[in-house]
């Protein structure tokens, strides 16, 4: 039955070239376009890889204003907003699963109803009171908001991770002599790791690239998307693409070391059945 | 995990705020990124040499600065020393603004600056000083020299020609029928200044005022007009904010904007185009004066610093700085004089032959609306939508805007803004 | 309830999911509660304290809002099932471990990294009359002239470059959570399934779909409620053309400064967010797992 076997691998590696190019080629167009010279950049028609590359434009960003900071300010905050939300999300998420309790719909649905709001209402009241409580332009003010904007889905994932998670498994280890707490932590937490790491990625990317309510709520310390994208608005093509990609970077960084992360957990839960 | 925990660690002492003695100067003008930097390396400098006073410069879009001021008003406690925006977003947030007629005297007493009339009479509201002028801009045509050769011929071609509304038409038909292009360009664009074309160009020109002729005859003749007008209209531009790229781009060769968004594709290619005075219509030559001030909010930490760099900015010096720099028009007299050099003195020449023309009709963007100035926005921009992109009937649609007109500057007890006090 | 008793409750096991959500509900509580009271209030009250439904009808008699309205639905019933669909698929194929498996998720989570803001850009850069699409066409011989895609004779274009920026952007979301699910299917019900003469067709039916529905219930809320409340996208491609709901009450807030219309807006598309939840919880409801 090897005729159909190698048909079948043709059109999966069809499929899989097909997706990577999708995904990957408005990324290169950008990253060629960030290191386009300018007067070219308005050449019609556009060559796609321009006669000489030119890094004068990405060099001015990056020595522009606040970038650096302002990325290592994005970097706090989404760290910041990852383990708030996971040490007051993840339990809930199992509870949600794990007891049937009387509000518990009511929850779940309610939780959510947090995120079915304009982030603009949210965060625009917000400002007076984080003023008065001294938490306006800091970095914390900023993560404590990710966070709320944060914890819905958290929650949510994790519910479904704990949910899926066999149940007399941690029973099994209970009647072994296991407390609760040690059954949660050497059974559940091990085998929902792959989508705690999930909820966590999640958690960063919607920190990481959250721009109103990070704008809004800071002065000087701003996040990259706050920074970039105010001076990137009427601002010449070459500059957009430049900022653009530049936003990009630091995402593929992270997704590489995640990735790293998430796969270990991957192979792990295979290997220890 | 490890690295998790050292991160969190990390960014809890980084968290904590240090307090800086410094100036925050947040503005809405010059904030794209090669102006604002421009701003701190060559303005700014020679502020800080002479006063030892560093400042911070951020550029910020206008509901932002709005929403920031208003909300440290409200909150009694503030964090900005010193605010740069136009005459019409000061109107919506006066109120948190420090009257500066002390300051104002204090300047006028240096006696080196001549601080032009009107803007400072348009800074003073409900008595109060509410900003002192900084910089003035308008909006004009810009024509890819391309397109010179399809104007119509009539247009007298000594010096910058003065077009007719009419003779625009023309010329972008030309084109039109040589090329098979639709070569004009005016932004429409939500972020864009379609609704200053509207209230403060056509409108003036066609009716003679900006707002007490929306629903008349010769506003009907106005959408008319440019229904057609609109059929030589690049489609794209429902889409762009500004002019800059599509002029680049050569996807538009005639363009109306404003002259700093203008700026970059002038720079760019000084040798491709040529600014013209924008069009006049049967009752003139209606253009807006878009005037850009300083002020300092009531919760400003430092407004003696603040008064200190309002100082350096008014300075004849420094404002001839800001022309040759980014194309922003002094409002000190003394400073009339200087002439750009290099790309912006195409600029320059084109705004100089508008503000020569004798048919110029000047237009101020309407106060006293607060809050809802940016209501008064949407009213023409929905005309605009309902008759020129969906073909509705042009006295209905005059008639329902027209009340939302009527009933926002009852409400609010706007007065009647210039030109219109001057119609019988 | 006398006081010991009262205290015995607390530290029993009936108490426990009541204390794992506290820190979750309070700190919801804290920074959700009162903006929706405010808005509530705002969207039914004149500044005067007059109950009306003024600031309702204002919304729907404007302009923009029928198209609005439509936009936003049709862009959410487009899009949120294309992704499922391709996320779904992505999974699966990531989940027979071919070689190189790895990379490939790790390229299709790309996407995820990237704002909606720098999205718009991108395939604004793509579509727009001078384009790289347009370029590549034209380069090729295939046209002549520049196609206007984004302009109002060709909305269908419009709204389809919106759909596919929207699945370029987003649909790793929807992955990221259904791989994970994924995995978490223990392989023993497969190899079950196997063993009773199951067809690949048949397992993925039967076994693994079933198995998923907890993740695929999470990623359907998530990737709704989020493609009802992102406009950056919309505006990017279609400027004033394509007005959607989110986007309006975002410029009635920000912009026109009218918080009235503005939490109209909000309420809407808080109901209409809560109608698809309440959808999706009812008929994809996840059933504890049982050897």
């Amino acid at each position: 039955m090897t005729f159909p076997r190698l048909q079948r691998r043709i059109l999966l590696y069809m499929a899989v070239v097909a997706i990577v190019l999708w995904v990957l080629v408005p990324l290169v167009l950008i990253a060629l376009a960030a290191f386009t010279p300018r007067s070219e950049l308005y050449r019609w028609p556009k060559r796609i890889i321009p006669s000489t590359f030119s890094s004068a434009t990405m060099s001015f960003f990056l020595h522009s204003y606040g970038v650096v900071s302002s990325l290592c300010n994005s970097v706090v905050v989404a760290l910041l907003t990852l383990g708030m939300t996971l040490v007051v999300g993840a339990p809930a998420g199992y509870a949600v699963a794990r007891y049937v309790f009387r509000g518990r719909e009511a929850f779940r649905l309610g939780i959510l109803m947090t995120r079915m709001f304009p982030t603009s209402l949210l965060a625009i009241p917000l400002i007076v009171t984080f003023i008065r409580w001294g938490l306006y332009d800091t970095l914390i003010g900023v993560a404590f908001v990710h966070t709320a904007m944060a914890l819905p889905f958290a929650v949510l994932i994790t519910s479904g991770i704990f949910s899926g998670v066999p149940k007399e498994l941690e029973e099994a280890a209970m009647t072994l002599g296991c407390s609760r707490l040690g059954a949660f932590v050497r059974v559940a937490l091990p085998l929902a790791l792959p989508g705690l790491a999930a909820a966590a990625m999640f958690t960063f990317v919607i920190s990481w690239n959250e721009v109103f309510a990070a704008s809004i709520l800071t002065v000087r310390n701003r996040t990259l998307p706050a920074q970039v994208l105010a001076s990137l608005e009427a601002a010449p093509l070459d500059f957009r693409f430049a900022g653009a990609f530049f936003m990009i970077i630091p995402a593929l960084i992270f997704m590489a070391l995640a990735r790293r992360y998430l796969f270990q957990m991957w192979g792990g839960a295979i290997a220890e059945r | 995990m490890r690295w998790l925990f050292i991160g969190l660690l990390v960014s809890v002492g980084v968290t904590v705020g240090v307090a800086s003695p410094d100036l925050t100067f947040m503005s809405t003008q010059l904030r794209p990124i090669t102006e604002a930097e421009w701003v701190r390396t060559v303005l700014l400098p020679p502020f800080t040499e002479e006063t030892g006073i560093r400042v911070v410069f951020l550029g910020v879009e206008e509901p932002e600065l709005t929403t920031r001021v208003l909300a440290e008003y409200e909150a009694g406690k503030g964090s900005l020393d010193l605010v740069g925006d136009l005459h019409g977003n000061f109107l919506v947030y006066y109120k948190a603004l420090k009257d500066l007629s002390a300051e104002l005297s204090q300047l006028e007493a240096l006696g080196d600056r001549t601080l032009a009339k009107t803007f400072v009479e348009l800074g003073r509201i409900d008595g109060a000083q509410v900003y002192i002028p900084w910089m003035q801009a308008t909006y004009v045509l810009v024509a890819n020299k391309k397109a010179l050769a399809y104007m119509p011929s009539r247009v007298a071609t000594e010096g910058l020609p003065y077009l007719t509304y009419d003779e625009l038409l023309e010329w972008a038909k030309n084109i039109y029928q040589a090329t098979g292009e639709k070569r004009l360009g005016i932004p429409a664009g939500p972020k864009s200044l379609l609704c200053r074309f509207l209230h403060g160009y056509l409108y003036p020109s066609f009716t003679g005022a900006q707002v007490k002729k929306f629903n008349s005859p010769e506003a009907v003749a106005m959408w008319q007009y440019l229904k057609e007008l609109w059929e030589y209209v690049n489609p794209a531009v429902l889409t762009l904010d500004s002019m800059d790229t599509a002029l680049l781009s050569e996807e538009v060769w005639i363009a109306w904007d404003h002259t700093a968004r203008v700026k970059t594709a002038i720079l760019e290619r000084p040798d491709d185009f040529v600014v013209l005075p924008a069009p006049a219509g049967p009752k003139g030559r209606g253009v807006i004066t878009v005037l850009a001030g300083l002020a300092i909010p009531k919760t400003s930490p430092d407004p003696a610093g603040a008064y200190r760099l309002i100082e350096y900015l008014t300075r004849p010096s420094t404002q001839a700085m800001i022309l040759q720099g980014v194309g922003f028009f002094p409002v000190v007299a003394e400073a009339a004089g200087a002439v750009p050099t290099g790309g912006l003195k195409v600029l320059a020449d084109g705004v100089a032959a508008q503000s020569a023309a004798p048919d110029l009709l000047v237009s101020i963007i309407p106060g006293g609306l607060g809050a809802r100035s940016d209501e008064f926005k949407k009213v023409y921009v929905d005309a605009f939508t309902e008759i020129v992109l969906r073909g509705r009937p042009i006295e209905e649609v005059l008639a329902q805007q027209g009340a939302l007109l009527d009933a926002l500057f009852r409400e609010t007890g706007a007065p009647i803004p210039v030109p219109d006090v001057y119609l019988p | 309830m006398n006081r010991t008793q009262v205290t015995r409750w607390l530290v029993s096991e009936k108490a426990l999911p009541y204390w794992l959500i506290f820190p979750t509900l309070a700190y919801v509580a804290a920074f959700f509660l009162v903006p929706l009271a405010r808005t509530l209030l705002l969207a039914f009250r004149t500044d005067d304290g007059q109950w009306t439904m003024r600031f309702f009808v204002r919304m729907v008699e404007d302009v923009r809002f029928f198209d609005a309205f439509k936009f936003t639905l049709i862009l959410v019933a487009i899009v949120v099932p294309l992704q499922l669909v391709t996320a779904l698929s992505i999974a699966l194929l990531v989940n027979t471990r071919f070689r190189g498996s790895r990379s490939f998720l790790y390229i299709c989570a790309i996407p995820l990294g990237i704002s909606d803001l720098a999205a718009g850009l991108i395939w604004f850069s793509l579509f727009t009359e001078h384009g790289y699409i347009n370029s590549f066409l034209y380069t090729l011989g295939l046209i002549d002239k520049p196609i206007y895609f984004l302009s109002m004779q060709n909305l269908g274009w419009v709204v389809g470059s919106i759909v596919l920026a929207e699945h370029w952007r987003a649909t790793a979301i929807v992955l990221v959570i259904l791989v994970a699910g994924l995995q978490m299917i223990s392989r023993d019900y497969l190899e079950a399934a196997e063993v009773f003469g199951a067809r690949p067709w048949q397992k993925l039916w039967h076994v693994t779909l079933p198995l998923l529905k907890p993740s695929l219930q999470s990623a359907l809320i998530i990737r709704t409620i989020l493609a009802l409340q992102t406009f950056a996208v919309a505006v990017a491609l279609g400027g004033r053309l394509v007005p959607v709901l989110a986007g309006e009450a975002y410029y009635w807030y920000y912009l026109y400064r009218n918080a009235n219309v503005a939490s109209a807006y909000a309420l809407l598309l808080m109901v209409i967010s809560l109608l698809l939840a309440w959808g999706y919880l009812r008929f994809l409801r996840p059933r504890e797992v049982r050897s």
